[in-house]
């Protein structure tokens, strides 16, 4: 069995001012083997993020279930850990503060806390600054504390909402060169969510294609691109094959919008 | 190098020179005779007599008793405020219980409330205490509410994630985030503070510098009265600079946060 089973999962929200309610995500299956690094692209509001942040227990299910390790999750559990997109660091913790941050909420106890998180610090490259504080990095520093404070908890499961969607396409690159380099290392599940094709590809296994109204998955495209992986396999064939198709995806469901703009 | 201290330091220095410049016209209209001194002194005669009042030990017994009452309203204010809007900015059903004493607060002037408390604290330190606390509460209570009650979503929504459980979110969370408001609510309740004991002290006491002013006041003894406003308006001046202080200290991870 899969790692992480979802069926048949629907998530309704409530309109703002009125008892309507419409479904944001319905008739998700998905299925996520042990290890595996997926990615999730879709047009805007097309219900990724409700789609991560109800695997990450953050969001009541109105429908179906979630399954990881074969447990129901019914709520945040040590076994995943959230990147959120915005870095959503405590302002008035340092960076070592802000990494032990979720071993204290966690009330970890597998040894020295500041050990534990300078490890982390290290492994993404901050060391030197371990003790600024968030407002004195730039996005992408702070993009690392928040990978840091995800990684330390050491969870089966990291689910990231565009983590890199704040950064210029250059150290975009970077940081998905490097996540992957640790990712490797560590072979954490991992869910990434993702507005950039190119993004997506390079990461993954495994691509889901969400639609919209309600969100929904149209496609889950398998991904054979040979790992370590660098910068060089952008240029590939396989690679601008799958770039065309996720392309055509993506722009069939920009004219759905359109589409609904004129008739309303 | 002078030119470059000048620029960093310019607010004070212009400060300064406008007070200076103050003192200096109001003496010169004095002695010009443009203002008839009875109603005002003049800064030479403030000084000298503020140091007859400092030898015989008024200023000190007045100052004394001001402060004395400055600090057990302002400590009573910190902590009913502090406790108060704590409780209303995380639980909704007390801001919403405590709501129409606070309505009833801003729109009543506090003042109005004082024959009430001599008639149950009879005149002196018991009654200028309780009005103090009054002025006082306000701003801290308002402040502390507001700061946990707009605790940063996001925050929380992190928090969440890794496990944490209400009461964790509310210390690491809620908490700290507010310092740098509840800050300024001291900070503003320190003014009031001592507004609110110089103003109770007007009407009743037998000693401070509201009790000072009255005093000389109906005396006409206008430079005496001037002696001990002139301190009331520099203790509320260093009392409100020293929380200024301690308020820049504590929102450090602010201050250049948005720019
Ligand atoms: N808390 C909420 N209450 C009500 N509606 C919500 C809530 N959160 C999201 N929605 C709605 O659910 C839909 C999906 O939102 P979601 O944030 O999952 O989209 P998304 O695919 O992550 O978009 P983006 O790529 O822009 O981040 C949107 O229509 C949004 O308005
Ligand atoms: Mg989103």
């Amino acid at each position: 069995m899969a790692q992480i089973e979802i069926r048949d999962l629907g998530i309704d929200y409530r309109k703002p001012k009125s008892n309507e309610v419409f479904s944001a995500v319905d008739n998700v299956e998905l299925s996520i083997e042990k290890g595996e690094f997926v990615t999730i692209v879709g047009s805007s509001g097309c219900g990724k993020s409700t789609l991560l942040m109800a695997v990450a227990g953050l969001v009541n299910l109105s429908r179906g279930s979630i399954k990881i390790d074969g447990k129901q999750v019914t709520g945040p559990g040590p076994d995943r850990a959230v990147v959120f997109q915005e870095a959503s660091l405590l302002p008035w913790r340092s960076v070592r503060g802000n990494v032990k941050f979720g071993l204290e909420m966690q009330r970890w106890n597998g040894g020295d806390l500041n050990e534990r998180a300078m490890q982390m610090i290290r492994l993404v490259g901050l060391s030197r600054f371990s003790d600024y504080h968030p407002h004195q990095l730039s996005g992408g520093m702070r993009q690392r504390v928040n990978i840091a404070r995800a990684l330390a908890v050491d969870p089966d499961v990291l689910l990231m909402d565009e983590p890199f969607g704040a950064l210029d396409a250059q150290t975009r690159e970077i940081m998905g060169t490097e996540l992957l380099r640790i990712w490797e290392r560590h072979k954490k599940t991992a869910l990434f969510v993702t507005h950039d094709i190119d993004e997506a590809i390079f990461l993954a296994d495994k691509i889901v294609v969400m639609g919209r109204n309600p969100g929904h998955i149209k496609e889950v495209i398998k991904v054979d691109l040979p790992r370590p992986r660098d910068e060089a396999i952008l240029d590939s064939d396989d690679f601008h094959s799958l770039r065309k198709r996720l392309r055509a995806h993506l722009a069939e469901d920009m004219s759905s919008m359109q589409l609904v703009k004129e008739v309303a | 190098m002078i030119v470059e201290l000048f620029y960093r330091r310019q607010a004070l220095i212009l400060g300064t020179l406008s007070m200076i410049g103050l003192l200096v016209f109001w003496q010169i209209a004095v002695d010009a005779g443009l203002i008839n001194p009875f109603f005002i002194s003049t800064p030479s005669q403030v000084w000298t007599e503020f140091l007859v009042q400092f030898e015989d030990g008024q200023v000190a017994a007045n100052v004394g008793a001001t402060l004395y009452c400055f600090v057990w309203s302002m400590g009573l204010a910190t902590v009913v405020g502090i406790v108060l809007g704590m409780l209303a900015g995380w639980f909704r059903d007390v801001e919403s219980a405590l709501e129409p004493f606070i309505w009833f607060k801003y729109s009543a002037p506090t003042v109005a409330f004082y024959p009430l408390f001599i008639a149950w604290l009879g005149y002196g330190t018991p009654t200028i205490i309780a009005i103090a606390f009054l002025f006082a509460l306000t701003p801290i209570y308002a402040n502390t509410l507001s700061g946990i009650k707009n605790i940063d979503r996001d925050l929380a929504k992190a928090a969440r994630s890794f496990g944490a459980k209400p009461l964790d979110i509310f210390l690491q969370v809620a908490l700290p985030g507010s310092v740098p408001v509840m800050m300024a609510g001291l900070r503003l309740g320190v003014g009031r503070a001592l507004t609110g004991v110089v103003v109770a002290e007007l009407f009743g006491a037998n000693a401070g510098l509201g009790y000072a002013i009255t005093y000389y006041g109906q005396l006409m003894q206008t430079t005496k009265m001037m002696v001990s406003i002139v301190i009331v308006i520099l203790l509320g001046v260093i009392l409100t600079q020293i929380l200024s202080f301690l308020e820049s200290k504590t929102d450090s991870w602010r201050v250049d946060s948005g720019r």
